[in-house]
């Protein structure tokens, strides 16, 4: 199941972080998305390591921690989502399918005029949006 | 086959070059040995790899060994196949011969059987002893060679090669090299060949039951051995990674496993870098490869050869990728193995990979990224030694204290009873309660946690681990809280009002002896590791708390540092917190600083306040400690202005008592502090306050505070910069007092001095709160949420502050347009018009002229002054005035010149009635004749000063003098009409009425002077009278006079000159000009009564009766007079008559003169007086001339000649002087001298 | 689901906005009307940059990104690409479009008409027209910045419209 999804500014600065979790350790998830920044980084900057799918937005499997996996995003636009799972064997198709979709959310949020870019992103809409795609998370692939 | 396994390495291990094998047919070797070894090793050898693609090989190792030699003993054919590698590459067969027939009959059968059997690579090499001048021997050798060459060499391969022993050919070493590297060559093929059929064979019935794994591996490891004996190392790498994955794919697969090992004593440290930790033998028993012992050889073998081959970083990345793997199946033999060897021998691992890799690796030869990335592995590698590490420390009771950064917790925390453990501690000894912050226990997975338990318990030897981990579920969360007797009731009460509590820890049931089992698992296992640990290193580290920390510093640094020089400098950045955390323990603050200061400047820069939030405190916590005033508020202002969430009010609050406890105490060197991100400010929206030039106002702020309580703030001062003009320096608002800032949104209002005109935005704000000075740049992005938020950075900061130019506010002008009364008490009006600009609480200063002066006993009289618009008709403003009901009046008194304006007066025009009187001391003179009048307007002008001091403290001065016309009221003239007979003389004396006014004369008489008598009793029949002049015209009046002879003789007894006295009365408007006196106003209701008297003197002159002299002026040169030139005046002076004898008297024959002329304007050479004789015969004349100079260009009255001693009446000037002379301004050249006139 | 709004509608908004600006909030301050109604085209193609970039991978240099723009980017605001591309390759572009959509329906105020007999008010009118127009220029010159420097290249923006319709804008990438 996913415990947390974040949006990352081009700044690398948190633009949305939403854990799922009853456990409150959304400190923790901080922690591991701000650290999966790092990979994301080498990716980018080492191209030698994202051999064929160079430049691809998708950058698949940061890296597992003891009891997480999280996977990384990253848009034209230098914006970067991460997506915090448990779930020890995940489909890439369903993670690619969960970025599209995700996607889509982030740029409706950031088209809100009162939206002010680089700013956290506070719609509520949004918040609905990116519940319900979690839910739905390797749902359809599943049946 | 296994048995050969020993002796196989065995083989390995002696043999490490190529052998070239020397079959010295005639005892050469001895004597050409050194020279022939001297070649060696071969330089760029030109092999075949693999692949058959020719490669050079840099150097070549090899050994000359003569085919007697023991080693070369032949062994049993199966044994050469297998180790093939070992034997001759190559064979050189040493030969000479200086004599044919020997050569035909002994040497070359020998020859032919010696190279006979063709699977040897062989050339020979023909020596020659011959000494060079003994020509006659070396063409005998020469002759022997080419026989021999025709006996061996066939054309398709040249085998044989010549050697002088005393003068070799320079090309023969070249030669030799080359043929014996050919023969390696083609030997190498031969046998890569065969090892690879062979390999085939056996892989192709790899997948059969019989298939042993031993053949395949003595082969492919052979083949590998000879790849790396010729220095291809390439290609023996990739036979161990063929054999790898073979074995893997085979060997390894679940089932077919037998024994694991690693149970020798010492296995428990990795081998990753030396293969020949053990024996074959011991890695192979009965045909079986232990997975433990072989992996770890192959790794160790394919990291010789990476290292041969510079590729340290590869190592490092597969030797992570080796370790993970390899603990996760030495995690299945955990059963097995010896407590813990799994972590021990991962970190062992990890440390001998650092090793090895980073002592190989030279820095800055590889490409940037791939240094970033060698450093990343290595930060990989220590902190999964660390993490292992840590587990060891669990168990035997140490690292529970070690703070961990919530990311590594999951991996460093480790069994569940630890988990009670550490609830104690957390509870008993709160982390980092800087502040008073409480920090919540950190996440724990009980899943994880749970796992380890189970192959933990299985592993070690305490049995009452059972129980404790079934007694796990169905126990409620805190039940321990109550049970655990170490709770003081404070820590309850902490541990109830925890504001960011975590779920995990507490679900585990923790009875009273827990603690006491926990000790014994401590014993048990630090007995156990004991068991395992070989490392005597390791071993120590754990044997104390000191040298845990030790260790575990060292690891830590050791990660972060790798992390730092690679792309993961947040991982760097967690483990800094940690490092931290561990020197703040041991109270190294400065260090603990540095770390912490590192990490907060990450996660400030990239604003993460969450995890900014739990580090910032500690740093904030080091930096109090270590005194340092100026970090310590700058953090605590930094906290402050984090994310409100992410603290309680108490905590935050707490911030803020610091940062006003530091502000007054003293700091040794008070820094400014930023406080931009707290406080922030802003004009008020809207239009910006608008001011007129010179004006102060006061200025309104919006100031937001980001403390959580109120503030008071000693002073504030905020600067206003001009737009447009950046040359307009920088104002400062200073505010009076000091300012309570209440939190969020705060008004304060500053007074503003006199600005210049223009337009201001705000600059910054300085404040100041006890010792303490702070400055904020920032202007609050709060209130009006509109897009220029976004768009600030282009957009120009809104103006607060409009100064306008210069201009005319108010206007003070006279409120009558004609003359007033002279010597009598006027109202002065003055008309008050401000231009929309308010006059509140004006001061009007008032000065009259020399002169004039103001009735300071009188009330002053203001009144509201109608506008114009509303009446054309204010031609008389009188009784408009007296119907305008919102008319407003008010009697005002002068106190010192003074009048303060009322306040209905600050917004309307008005007028203000001061009285006056102008003293005029001069009694009014009445011209006779026609001529013109000479009373100029001069005489009647006085002046008032007015000084009107307005605006909100005064600050507005406008000044204005009046002029003020006064006057008579009347301007007599005189004439005489008629001249009678009888003597009688009829004087008419006009009056012009000078005012703006009705007069009205109610009598009027005339004293005459002596010499003069009425005819009648002199007084005018006052039937006339009243007699009424309306403004601006005339009135006539006649006297009848004569001459009086009667007393001639008593002289001056009288007036010099006779006085008109009109008494009479005026009736005039204030707002026009001359009107009644002021004084007395309250009396006159109707205003004509009023009587004024008006005396004006008459000059009459006695006609001439008999003249008996009579002055001429005699006409001036032509060419006019000029400054500063001097010129003679003349005057004729004629006796008309004969003395008669009245004055005989007197010496008669002269005459007494005067010049009199005005010295400003003349200079006077001759004698002013003096007497002239003049016989008194009639008709006897004399010129008197005198001698002057102008002094003033321009129309000048000229010098007048009299005579004092002879009475008027007898003098006749015929003709009459002139009035007036022209001079002319001095011509340019000529200087002269002026008197200095005061 | 692409959502469409008819073109004329977004030409008056834009007429709208521009009048607005230039004679209401800032008269007699172009420059500082300019200013606003750039900063609102900035903003309008940061976010459509967002969405247009959609479902691509990554630029890997500059010129893809003005590629970009030139072909996907314009055609998805103009329903045409941009007809010329020129650089220097040192980081100044040239994008040409021969019919630039917001100025077509763009007529010359009837001011410039009287007088225009003798030619000196007749220029003057001329370049009051060329000022107004310039107006209109400055939100796609900030929707063209914006959407650029959200792909990470901050660049100045400028418009050239010396031979309508035809109008090119010129890109000076910041070093």
């Amino acid at each position: 199941m996913i415990v947390c999804v974040a949006v990352v500014g081009h700044q690398n600065n948190p633009l949305y972080i939403q854990s799922f979790t009853e456990a409150d350790d959304a400190l923790k998830l901080h922690h591991i998305v701000h650290c999966s920044l790092d990979v994301v980084d080498e990716r980018v900057n080492n191209p030698k390591k994202s051999g064929p799918m160079l430049n691809e937005t998708f950058l698949g499997l940061l890296y597992p921690t003891d009891n997480y996996k999280v996977y990384g995003y990253l848009t034209n636009t230098k914006v970067k989502f991460i997506l915090v799972t448990t779930d020890l064997d995940v489909r890439d198709a369903d993670v690619r399918n969960f970025f599209r979709k995700f996607h889509t959310a982030y740029v409706d949020a950031v088209s809100n005029p009162f939206h002010v870019p680089g700013k956290k992103i506070t719609s509520r809409i949004f918040a609905e949006r990116v519940s319900t795609i979690v839910k739905s998370f390797g749902l359809n692939s599943a049946g | 086959m296994a048995n050969f396994l020993a002796q196989f390495q065995t083989i390995k291990n002696t043999s490490d070059r190529l052998v070239i094998a020397v079959e010295d047919v005639s005892d050469l070797w001895p004597t050409i040995k050194t020279a022939f070894e001297e070649r060696l090793p071969f330089k760029r050898a030109c092999l075949n790899n693999k692949t058959r693609n020719p490669v050079f090989v840099e150097t070549l190792p090899a050994e000359f060994i003569l085919t007697t030699d023991s080693r070369l003993r032949s062994r049993f054919p199966q044994e050469q196949l297998l180790f093939w590698f070992r034997e001759p590459y190559a064979t050189i067969v040493l030969v000479t011969c200086e004599d044919l027939d020997e050569f035909k009959t002994i040497l070359k059968p020998r020859l032919k059987l010696i190279v006979q059997n063709d699977d040897r690579e062989w050339f020979i090499v023909f020596v020659s002893k011959a000494h060079p001048n003994n020509d006659q021997a070396s063409k005998m050798a020469k002759k022997v060679y080419a026989k021999l060459e025709v006996d061996f060499s066939s054309k398709k391969r040249e085998r044989c090669c010549k050697f002088d022993m005393l003068c070799p050919e320079p090309n023969f070493w070249e030669d030799l090299e080359s043929k014996i590297t050919e023969c390696v060559r083609n030997t190498l093929d031969r046998r890569v060949q065969f090892y690879e059929d062979e390999i085939r064979k056996l892989s192709e019935q790899r997948l059969m039951p019989v298939w042993n794994f031993c053949n395949f591996f003595i082969l492919k490891e052979s083949l590998a051995f000879m790849f790396e004996m010729a220095n291809l190392h390439e290609d023996a790498l990739r036979e161990y990674d063929e054999l790898e994955l073979c074995y893997l794919e085979t060997v390894n697969m679940t089932g077919k496993q037998r024994d694991f090992g690693g149970v020798d004593q010492g296995d428990d440290q990795a081998a990753l870098v030396n293969p020949g930790n053990k024996a074959l033998t011991q890695i192979v028993q009965d045909d079986s490869f232990r997975e433990f012992e072989f992996r770890q050889y192959l790794f160790a073998c394919q990291s010789k050869l990476l290292f041969k081959l510079n590729r340290p970083v590869e190592v490092a990345s597969r030797g992570y990728l080796f370790i993970i793997s390899f603990s996760k199946s030495l995690a299945l033999h955990e059963s097995i193995l010896p407590f813990c060897t799994r972590e021990v021998w991962v970190i062992t691992a990890c440390l001998a990979l650092i090793d090895a890799t980073t002592s190989h690796y030279n820095e800055g030869l590889a490409a940037p990224e791939i240094e970033k990335e060698f450093y990343r592995l290595l930060g990989d590698l220590y902190s999964l030694a660390r993490v292992k590490f840590m587990r060891l420390a669990y168990l035997v009771g140490y690292g529970s204290d070690i703070e961990r950064s919530p990311v590594n917790s999951a991996s460093l925390s480790l069994l569940p009873w630890l988990i009670e453990k550490e609830k104690l501690i957390l509870q008993t000894t709160p982390r980092a309660k800087h502040f008073g912050i409480q920090r919540k226990p950190l996440p724990l997975e009980p899943t994880v946690l749970l796992r380890e338990a189970n192959r933990r318990r299985a592993s070690l030897s305490a049995g009452n681990m059972f129980e404790m981990l079934d007694g796990r579920p169905g126990t409620i969360d805190g039940s321990g809280l109550d049970a655990s007797p170490r709770m003081s009731p404070s820590q309850k009460v902490r541990a109830s009002s925890m504001s960011r509590t975590n779920s995990s820890p507490g679900n585990f049931d923790s009875s009273v002896d827990r603690p006491m089992r926990l000790a014994e698992i401590y014993i048990a296992s630090e007995h156990a590791l004991k068991q395992t640990i070989s490392n005597t290193e390791l071993l120590k580290s754990l044997s104390s708390l000191e040298e845990f920390e030790q260790k575990y510093l060292e690891l830590t640094k050791g990660a972060a540092d790798n992390y730092h020089r690679s792309w993961w400098k947040r991982h760097g950045v967690v483990l800094d917190g940690e490092i931290a955390a561990v020197s703040f323990k041991h109270a190294h603050f400065d260090q603990a600083a540095k770390s912490y200061e590192k990490v907060c400047a990450l996660y400030a820069a990239e604003g993460w306040q969450d995890l900014l939030a739990e580090v910032l405190p500690n740093l904030a916590e080091c930096q109090k400690i270590l005194n340092d005033q100026a970090g310590y508020l700058l953090s605590c202002v930094r906290l402050l202005s984090l994310d409100g969430r992410l603290f309680s009010t108490k905590e935050r609050e707490a911030f803020q008592s610091e940062v006003v406890r530091l502000a007054h105490s003293e700091m040794k060197d008070p820094v400014p502090l930023d406080v931009s991100s707290l406080i922030t400010f802003s004009g008020n929206p809207g239009p910006p306050l608008e001011l007129c030039d010179g004006d102060p106002g006061t200025l309104c702020v919006t100031i937001w505070s980001g403390f959580p309580d109120d503030i008071t703030l000693d002073s504030i001062s905020l600067t206003l910069m001009a737009t447009y003009n950046a040359d307009e320096g920088i104002k400062a608002l200073k505010s009076s007092s000091a300012i309570v800032l209440h939190p969020g949104r705060n008004t304060i209002t500053l007074d503003l001095p006199p600005q210049k005109p223009g337009s201001y935005v705000l600059g910054v704000l300085t404040g100041q709160i006890g010792q303490l000075r702070f400055r904020s740049h920032s202007f609050s992005k709060v209130g009006p949420a509109d897009s220029d938020d976004f768009m600030s950075y282009e957009k120009p900061a809104k103006p607060i502050l409009k100064i306008f130019k210069p201009r005319a506010l108010v206007d003070l002008d006279a409120a009558f347009s004609s003359a007033l009364l002279i010597n009598e008490h006027q109202w002065l009006g003055i008309l008050v018009r401000p231009i929309n600009y308010s006059l509140k609480a004006a001061i009007l200063h008032i000065d009259t002229g020399p002169g004039l002066e103001i009735e300071d006993s009188h009330v002053i009289e203001m009144e509201s002054y109608a506008q114009n618009e509303d009446d054309q008709a204010q031609a008389d403003g009188a009784k408009k005035g007296s119907l305008n009901s919102e008319k407003k009046f008010e009697c005002l008194s002068l106190k010192d010149r003074k009048i303060e304006f009322p306040d209905w007066a600050s917004d309307i025009p008005s007028i203000l009635w001061v009285p006056i009187r102008a003293i005029g001391d001069e009694i009014s003179r009445s011209s006779s004749s026609a001529a013109t009048r000479r009373q100029s307007i001069v005489d009647g002008m006085r002046t008032v000063a007015l000084k009107l001091e307005f605006g909100v403290s005064h600050n507005q001065i406008f000044e204005r003098t009046l002029a003020v016309h006064f006057t008579d009221p009347f301007y007599v003239m005189t004439r005489v009409t008629d001249k009678c007979h009888d003597g009688t003389l009829l004087l008419q004396v006009t009056l012009h009425s000078e005012v703006k006014a009705t007069l009205t004369i109610y009598d009027a008489w005339l004293d005459l002077q002596d010499g003069f008598v009425h005819t009648d009793g002199g007084i005018p029949t006052s039937s006339f009278f009243p007699l009424v002049i309306s403004p601006s015209s005339k009135a006539g009046i006649l006297f009848s006079i004569c001459l009086d002879k009667a007393n001639v003789e008593e002289a001056n007894r009288g007036l010099p000159e006779s006085i008109l006295n009109i008494k009479y009365g005026i009736s005039g408007d204030r707002t026009i000009g001359a009107h009644q006196p002021a004084l007395n106003q309250s009396i006159g209701a109707h205003s004509a009564s009023q009587d004024l008297i008006f005396r004006s003197a008459i000059t009459l002159q006695r006609p001439v009766l008999d003249p008996c002299l009579a002055v001429g002026f005699l006409p001036l040169p032509s060419n006019g007079l000029r400054v500063g030139q001097l010129i003679t005046m003349k005057w004729r002076v004629e006796r008309l008559k004969d003395l008669d004898e009245i004055e005989v008297s007197k010496h008669n024959d002269e005459v007494m003169y005067e010049v009199n002329a005005n010295s400003e304007s003349w200079m006077i050479a001759g004698r002013k007086r003096g007497h002239v004789s003049l016989s008194t015969k009639q008709g006897s004349r004399i010129v008197i001339s005198i001698l002057c100079m102008p002094l003033v260009a321009g129309y000048v009255r000229p010098p007048q000649l009299g005579l004092p001693d002879i009475d008027e009446t007898n003098i006749s000037c015929k003709p009459a002087g002139p009035h007036l002379v022209c001079v002319l301004p001095p011509a340019l050249s000529s200087s002269f001298c002026i008197p200095v006139s005061s | 689901m692409a959502r469409e709004v008819s073109e004329i509608c977004m030409d008056s908004v834009l007429a709208e906005m521009v009048a607005s600006y230039c004679n209401r909030f800032y008269a007699n301050k172009p420059d500082l009307a300019a200013r606003r109604i750039e900063a609102i085209g900035y903003q309008v193609g940061h976010q459509l940059s967002e969405r247009y970039t959609m479902e691509r991978p990554r630029f890997s240099d500059h010129l893809e990104a003005i590629k970009f723009i030139c072909k996907d980017f314009w055609s998805e605001i103009f329903k045409k690409q941009i007809d010329n591309l020129k650089t220097n390759h040192r980081g100044t572009f040239v994008l040409q479009d021969n019919k630039f959509r917001w100025l077509a329906r763009m007529s010359v105020d009837p001011s410039a008409d009287n007088g225009s007999n003798e030619d000196s008010s007749a220029t003057v009118a001329e370049s009051k027209a060329a000022q107004a127009m310039s107006m209109h220029l400055y939100f796609p010159c900030g929707i063209i910045r914006g959407a650029l420097s959200n792909l990470g290249i901050p660049c100045a923006v400028s418009a050239d419209m010396s031979n309508l319709p035809a109008c090119s804008f010129v890109v000076r990438i910041k070093a």
